[in-house]
């Protein structure tokens, strides 16, 4: 824990953390410096001068809060009328040459400078000559849209290209009232993490093209999520929304921080990933071909699983561990065999240093922690002698590796327990639709171990059931996400201490050291 | 200043002449950093071709190891490099606060009207072009000519016209 001390603002006491920036440490108790171009990831530029604030020791009148550690008995000025006058200057010429064109502005609703305009400044425009004119929904490549005009030249996304990525695509270039963002010309953005510039952009100076015009942000309900496109377990923001006469539609997904999984960003192709939350969704219940009810699909499943002989169930990589321990227990129930077999959500070399991992399922460390056995030869083994295949959500054929196991795998009645239309599922004798991850809610373990919990964001009209439902509809005895968990925690040593809802925002590492040990 | 940030392609690859490069390779050892080279290199790419073309900026880029979104940022901030062809001449005006005050407005209209150039500019027969350029540090004797790059101070119209007739 850093150490805390004791300063004023405003004459007004509070306790802070030593050294940490102004902006920040005033910021965790609920006092807000207006700032443009600081941002935690990038670091204090000092070159939007927003952020100026008055220091009582006898140093200069304005200082840089950005660039100002916090100290003991510092006294801060954020309420004198030379601190009101700097404010309502810089947005003065902030917006000299700004469009104003909020209500055709997807960032309007959530811009600081529409914010910082109605708390610190609400005058009028001085400005009796035209406008300097600039570039206007420009191309920058990845989907990113540019407005030179909204710019306040902040350089966020500038140092994103050139800190974070380290690819440098973008530059201010020309100098005074002609300066703009630019790309070199011929070298848009190419990096996966370009989308980011338009979370980071304090202003609609960049906007991204999925989302431009889709939807005005005050409607948006924004849930806490986890991105389910790989094993990192990126922390987003789920943006939905449901219109009148519609569904529950997912608009976007925003990066959420968490320092100890993701930072501050996410990866495009996990950004854009929400589309397979609305799209291609396998919506009907089907027996034998035929569109049935929901109740009696379940009631067919029951009496196959009754009838079969040897059958084998195969769970996902994604599945949260409730589900996998739910799927766990109904296996034994009906004397079935297991198996975790997800190899083809594994793409080698596609993940970088970054984020982006190989492994493109959100929870396979659960399936392990668990002792489900995931082995290629073990399901192969079990799939032969097996009847019944009753499949809860596994994509065989996410990559080509699986393209031999097919002839295989159409020899086997198959049960498919799955939230999206895939061509694996469309031969399956039993088509049971269920929730996909923005519809329910668990726990996850990322590739690095660390124990994350969400929960349900998104509730569709016609709300699909969760696997954990499914299992108790087939007679299980896990009623809920919660009743796994004694026996989560009687099997797994390091989960043994674990309550779910006490899981800390960034989630909780677990001991590596610990070799899982499962009950039976 | 206008907008510098229109590069103009010439359509085949900048290289350095022999004197250049090895001017360039002198110069480069006294930089730790060598994003520091930026500037030096773009003089000397003016030096070599008398303005920097977009395959010029690249092809620094290229040999510094930098990207060239940076090279561009400096060469279109600093007016003093030419990106596109300039007049014999070049003919560059304060248009900053103090000159802006001291009526810099003046000196732009009489160049337009006499020699029919506008900022950005260069003259039909290619002997002046003018630019309009940022603060150039002598706001106390406002307002400020640079002409080939010699500083006029205290400028107006009439001793204008008289420091263009001494031109050929
Ligand atoms: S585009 Fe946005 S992030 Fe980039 S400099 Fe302008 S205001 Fe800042
Ligand atoms: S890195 Fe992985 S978890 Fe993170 S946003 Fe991208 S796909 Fe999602
Ligand atoms: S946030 Fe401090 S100068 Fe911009
Ligand atoms: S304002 Fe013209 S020289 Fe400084």
């Amino acid at each position: 824990m850093a150490e805390m001390v004791k300063l004023f603002v405003n004459g007004q006491e509070v306790a802070v953390e030593q050294g940490k920036n102004l902006i920040d440490a005033l910021k965790v108790v609920g006092i807000e410096i207006p700032h443009f171009c600081y941002h935690p990831a990038l670091g204090a530029d000092g070159n939007c001068r927003m952020c100026l604030v008055g220091i009582e020791d006898g140093r200069p009148p304005l200082v840089p809060a950005c660039k100002t550690p916090a100290m003991e008995g510092m006294k801060v000025l954020l309420d004198a009328e030379h601190i009101k006058k700097i404010q309502h200057d810089v947005l003065e010429l902030e917006l000299i040459n700004h469009p104003i064109d909020c209500p055709v502005c997807d960032q309007a609703g959530e811009c600081t400078l529409q914010d910082y305009y109605m708390t610190y400044s609400l005058d009028d425009s001085r400005r009796g000559v035209e406008p300097v004119k600039k570039g206007k929904r420009m191309d920058l490549g990845c989907g990113v849209v540019h407005d030179q005009e909204r710019c306040v030249l902040c350089a966020r996304c500038v140092r994103f290209t050139r800190q974070i990525t380290r690819t440098g695509e973008l530059g201010i270039v020309n100098r005074s009232d002609e300066a703009r963002v630019a790309i070199f010309p011929g070298k848009p953005l190419d990096n996966r993490y370009a989308l980011n510039i338009v979370d980071i952009c304090p202003v609609g100076a960049m906007t991204s093209s999925d989302f431009r015009f889709r939807q005005r942000v005050w409607f948006l309900k924004k849930d806490e999520g986890i991105c389910h496109g790989c094993s990192k377990g990126c922390n987003i923001y789920i943006d939905h929304h449901r219109e009148k006469y519609k569904d529950d539609m997912i608009y976007r997904f925003r990066a959420r921080t968490n320092l100890q999984v993701n930072g501050y960003f996410i990866c495009d192709e996990g950004r854009l990933s929400y589309h397979r939350e609305n799209e291609n969704r396998q919506s009907q219940t089907r027996v034998d071909g035929g569109v049935v009810g929901f109740e009696e699909g379940i009631k067919a499943f029951r009496s196959r699983l009754d009838t079969a002989r040897k059958p084998l169930m195969l769970l996902s990589a994604d599945c949260t561990l409730e589900q996998m321990w739910a799927v766990k227990r109904i296996a034994n129930l009906y004397g079935a065999g297991l198996s975790g077999y997800s190899d083809a959500s594994v793409l080698p070399g596609d993940g970088d240093d970054y984020l982006i991992q190989d492994d493109k399922a959100a929870n396979r460390k659960g399936l392990e922690l668990l002792g489900i056995d995931s082995s290629k030869e073990s399901f192969m083994a079990a799939l032969q002698d097996a009847d019944l295949l009753v499949n809860f959500n596994n994509d065989l054929f996410f990559s080509n590796i699986n393209d031999e196991l097919r002839p295989l795998l159409d020899s086997k009645e198959c049960i498919a327990v799955c939230s999206h239309a895939r061509k694996l599922f469309e031969k399956a004798a039993i088509i049971i639709p269920t929730a996909s991850y923005s519809e329910y809610g668990g726990t996850i373990v990322n590739g690095d171990g660390v124990l994350q919990l969400f929960r349900k964001a998104v509730t569709k009209n016609d709300d699909p059931h969760d696997i954990l439902e499914i299992t108790r509809l087939l007679g299980g005895a896990i009623v809920d996400a919660a009743r796994a968990w004694p026996g989560i925690r009687q099997s797994v040593a390091v989960l043994s201490a674990v309550q779910p809802e006490q899981i800390p925002a960034e989630g909780l590492k677990l001991q590596s050291s610990e070799e899982p040990h499962v009950g039976s | 200043m206008s907008d510098r940030s229109e590069l103009i392609a010439v359509g085949k690859p900048f290289s350095f002449d022999a004197e250049r490069d090895a001017e360039f390779e002198r110069l480069i050892t006294r930089y730790p950093i060598r994003e520091s080279m930026i500037m030096p290199a773009l003089w000397l790419v003016q030096e070599q071709d008398g303005w920097i073309c977009a395959e010029a900026i690249s092809y620094i880029a290229e040999r510094i190891g930098t990207y060239p979104a940076k090279v561009f940022e400096l060469a279109t901030f600093y007016t003093m490099y030419h990106l596109k062809p300039v007049g014999r001449h070049h003919i560059c005006v304060c248009r900053t606060l103090s000159c802006y005050l001291r009526d810099k407005q003046e000196i732009v209209d009489y160049l337009a009207e006499e020699i029919g150039i506008r900022p950005g500019q260069v003259s039909e027969d290619g002997k002046f072009s003018l630019e309009e350029v940022e603060c150039l540090g002598h706001c106390g004797t406002a307002p400020v000519v640079q002409l080939d790059g010699e500083f006029h101070e205290a400028m107006d119209a009439k001793k204008l016209k008289a420091l263009l007739a001494t031109l050929d």
